[in-house]
């Protein structure tokens, strides 16, 4: 069953990571991912892990979530590591068949970007773990402001966001539901080829489109009789306050990117 | 009793523009006049495609007539420019819960009418939570609407509306897609707003037993208002109603029926609680 | 035999997560052949979960579902073959709508059972038939219909596979008084037309009272009572206490043994009420 993807991957809580203001975490995640770039070596990487999983335990989500979220990239990570153990031919030969030949260097690229792509992830999934999508999309919508000064309508895009994350899981029952019906009068969804498939899906889309188009309206015309007018004079229930909490932690990162440039500095590079 | 208008409806008439050009499509609304006063709790009856409908979106200027006025608090709803000042008079509930809810959390899409009106935060907050108060949602400020059952997504509309003060609420159809649960949950919200705010409530429904809760019941057809009245005095017309596909409560049936055999019991008897004392009287007086 | 027979039937949603529900909950029923059932229970109850499975769209977690003594999971061709013998519409089956005529979305389903083209059309022209659509209608697109026709439409659609079973859930939601009493006079008549089982699924004991013979009532994904209307109805006071909303009519004699007078509280119908109400009132001697 479709219902069972879980989407938007909230996961509530009170924790100081879930507390801290999303347009400061949008900011230091977005810094996190600048510094494991800057990372040169398994140092640098390494204090970058401590400082990941230290989020992790303050956020108090289950380990067995951050896994899961790393699952859906396995693949990626095992082919970067093959094509760097294949064609990485630095440092010492280690073993070797035909052409083959894997070497220290290789080795160690290997581990290095495996690190670096699951750090990469975990950190950006702690990002939507940890703040609920509506603050996400007020975050952006406040981060972005400055953007005004350009004529982009960040609020209209903020609001589309908003309006977007709440119709998913309506869209999703909907999906659902035409599906069974339509199973139900013997469609099948199930085989043949690409394009009976294709052709199969014709009756699920044609009334969810439909569906959608006079659910627009309809919304459309409620927004207007709550007087929406747009951004324009529009004053908001949450106001975004950076606390003590925030500046503690932009002081970490802060602190973290400069041990990370020593450490590319005193210790042997990788790359 | 001189109560003061809060919509009125001065002989309009509307047709809906038809997809092909040329075309002229029959009028919705044709030549009805209605004068909806404050604290008033009128049930529009009809049934699909009877008009009943366009009439809440005429109320605030979402549509504008094609002839005669529409007057919200002393506004004209053809003046563009107080269609803003008409909306925060005249709110509108529509019927399907899940097209008016804007924000994927409760507390949020209550506030986005007095955001909208560009209150400051405080008195949003304190607007949110009397509202959600008012319709018994305020434990689930926090919840994500599609996680609620259809009446409590109705009432966390409803909540929406009212955080804005309005004077009158139009209630297009809330209860037609709910089960008898949410039903019920509706009216009792609705019923309150009436009695302990004293907002005027303009409640159009095809359901009789809803129609009998209000003060005034106005029957539509055809475009045109074809009574007007007190609860009584429109479900006595039978026939008439029966002739244009609407039916009365069935305790006037039976209250009918006991009247046909002989019991001193009048027919026009349309609440159950009535029936039940003028049968207990009977015996009573025995 | 029973035409349909669940054995022990479980149904769990979204299993082994957190957000893990029981919708049906160890369900025996038989349904015989030309009997017209009427299921009742409030949201929730597991009324629609129940139906869902009787055709194979849902899969128990538990137990089985027969269809003329066979398991209807027991081969993927006759799990197929039961989604046309047991035709299932949908809540707002107009929603489901998508061809570009009336006539081609009632096809749909008989063009998925691979029927010829005269079939096709022959069985197009009796669903249509039953639910009172003209001709010229069936050119129409769908989407040109008010919305009790494209109801009438979209029930056609399972009419047109010729099932053995028609279920309809909650036929009548959302229509008004007309579009309810037209959509309830066309299923008792294709009732008569064709002696086939009718399940209809409803939150209103007063629909079901009027149409059907046998009554299940649902809770909690438990069977919670199952015999005909009379039977179903001297429970009234059960069927409160879980939920559902009993007739106004029913209610008034609740309301007087409550207050103490000796009535029955099983009665539903109008003829019935006002027999009930002159007895009370000769017993106690009232001149009527």
């Amino acid at each position: 069953m479709i219902k069972d993807i879980t989407l938007g991957q909230y996961f509530p809580g009170n924790s100081v990571i879930h507390r801290l203001d999303p347009r400061i975490k949008i900011v230091l995640v977005f810094a996190y991912i600048v510094a494991i770039f800057l990372c040169k070596n398994f140092y640098a990487m390494g204090i970058m892990f401590i400082l990941l999983l230290a989020v992790i335990l303050l956020s108090r989500i289950s380990p067995k979530l951050i896994l899961k979220s790393v699952r859906p990239i396995v693949i990626i990570v095992i082919i970067t590591s093959l094509l760097q153990l294949i064609y990485n031919r630095t440092g010492e030969v280690l073993w070797e068949w035909w052409k083959l030949k894997i070497t220290t260097g290789g080795v160690n690229m290997a581990l290095f970007t495996t690190l670096r792509i699951i750090l990469l992830v975990v950190a950006s999934s702690m990002l939507t773990y940890t703040t609920s999508p509506t603050m996400l999309t007020d975050a952006i919508e406040r981060l972005f402001c400055p953007l005004k000064v350009f004529k982009i309508n960040v609020h209209s895009i903020a609001m589309m966001m908003t309006i977007a994350l709440r119709f998913i899981p309506t869209l999703i029952d909907e999906v659902d539901k035409i599906m069974s019906a339509q199973k139900s009068r013997g469609a099948d969804l199930e085989s043949g080829n690409i394009v009976q498939r294709g052709k199969a899906l014709v009756p699920i889309f044609v009334p969810l489109f439909i569906n959608s188009f006079r659910r627009a309206y309809e919304l459309a015309f409620a927004m207007e009789c709550r007087c929406y007018q747009g951004g324009e004079g529009r004053t908001r229930l949450r106001v975004m306050k950076c606390a003590v909490r925030d500046y503690i932690s932009l002081i970490v990162v802060a602190a973290t990117v400069a041990g990370i440039i020593l450490l590319n500095h005193y210790f042997p590079t990788v790359l | 009793m001189d109560k003061k208008s809060i919509v009125k409806f001065d002989n309009v008439s509307f047709r809906y523009e038809a997809a092909e050009e040329g075309e002229k499509l029959p009028l919705a609304v044709d030549g009805v006049s209605l004068d909806i006063k404050e604290g008033e709790f009128v049930a529009i009856l009809g049934h699909n495609g009877s008009g009943k409908s366009t009439l809440a979106k005429l109320s605030n200027s979402i549509l504008i007539p094609e002839s005669g006025t529409v007057t919200v608090d002393g506004m004209d709803t053809a003046d563009e420019e107080k269609s803003y000042d008409i909306r925060k008079t005249v709110g509108v509930v529509f019927q399907n819960p899940d097209n008016q809810i804007v924000a994927s959390i409760v507390e949020e899409d209550v506030a986005f009418g007095p955001e909208n009106l560009g209150l400051p935060r405080d008195e949003i907050r304190k607007r949110v939570d009397d509202s959600l108060k008012a319709v018994g949602m305020y434990e689930h400020r926090l919840s994500e609407p599609h996680k609620l059952s259809g009446g409590q997504k109705q009432r966390v509309a409803i909540a929406g509306i009212i955080a804005m003060l309005p004077k009158c609420i139009f209630f297009d159809e809330p209860t037609a897609m709910l089960d008898p649960q949410g039903r019920k949950e509706v009216m009792k919200t609705v019923i309150k707003l009436n009695r302990e705010y004293g907002m005027a409530i303009v409640f159009i429904t095809h359901f009789m037993e809803e129609a009998t809760l209000a003060s005034r019941v106005v029957v539509m057809d055809n475009a045109k208002v074809v009574m007007d009245g007190t609860p009584k005095e429109v479900f006595r017309n039978r026939e008439a109603l029966r002739n244009i596909g609407l039916d009365v409560p069935s305790v006037a049936y039976l209250a009918e029926e006991l009247s046909k055999s002989g019991v001193n019991i009048s027919p026009d008897i349309i609440y159950e609680e009535e029936l039940v004392e003028r049968i207990e009287k009977l015996i009573g007086d025995r | 035999m029973a035409l349909i027979e669940t054995q022990n039937l479980s149904y769990i949603y979204s299993e082994n997560t957190p957000f893990e529900v029981r919708a049906l909950d160890d369900v025996n029923v038989q349904i015989d052949e030309g009997e017209f059932v009427g299921i009742i229970g409030h949201t929730g109850s597991g009324k629609s979960t129940l139906v869902q499975h009787l055709n194979g769209i849902l899969k128990p977690s538990k137990g089985k579902i027969l269809f003329d003594g066979t398991d209807i999971h027991s081969s993927k061709d006759y799990t197929r073959s039961v989604r046309f013998k047991v035709g299932l519409c949908f809540q707002y089956p107009e929603y489901q709508l998508f061809e570009s005529t009336v006539y081609d979305d009632i096809a749909f389903g008989p063009r998925n059972m691979g029927l010829d083209k005269d079939e096709i059309d022959a069985h197009v022209m009796k669903a249509a038939s039953f639910v009172g659509l003209k001709e010229e209608m069936l050119k129409k697109s769908p989407f040109d219909l008010s919305g009790g026709e494209k109801r009438r439409v979209a029930i056609a659609g399972v009419m047109a596979m010729e099932p053995k079973v028609l279920i309809l859930d909650e036929p009548t939601a959302g229509l008004d008084p007309r579009g309810r009493q037209k959509i309830e006079n066309m299923i008792a008549d294709y009732r008569q037309a064709t002696e086939n089982t009718v399940i209809i699924v409803s939150h209103s004991m007063e629909d079901v009272a009027r149409l059907a013979d046998k009554v299940i009532v649902m809770n909690k994904g438990k069977i919670e009572l199952c015999g005909t209307v009379d039977e179903v109805f001297s429970g009234i006071d059960r069927l409160v206490e879980i939920g559902l909303d009993a007739p106004q009519i029913t209610r008034i004699f609740m309301d007087l043994k409550k207050k103490g007078y000796d009535v029955r509280t099983d009665i539903y119908s109008v003829t019935a009420a006002r027999d009930e109400l002159l007895s009370l009132l000769k017993k106690k001697g009232v001149q009527v």
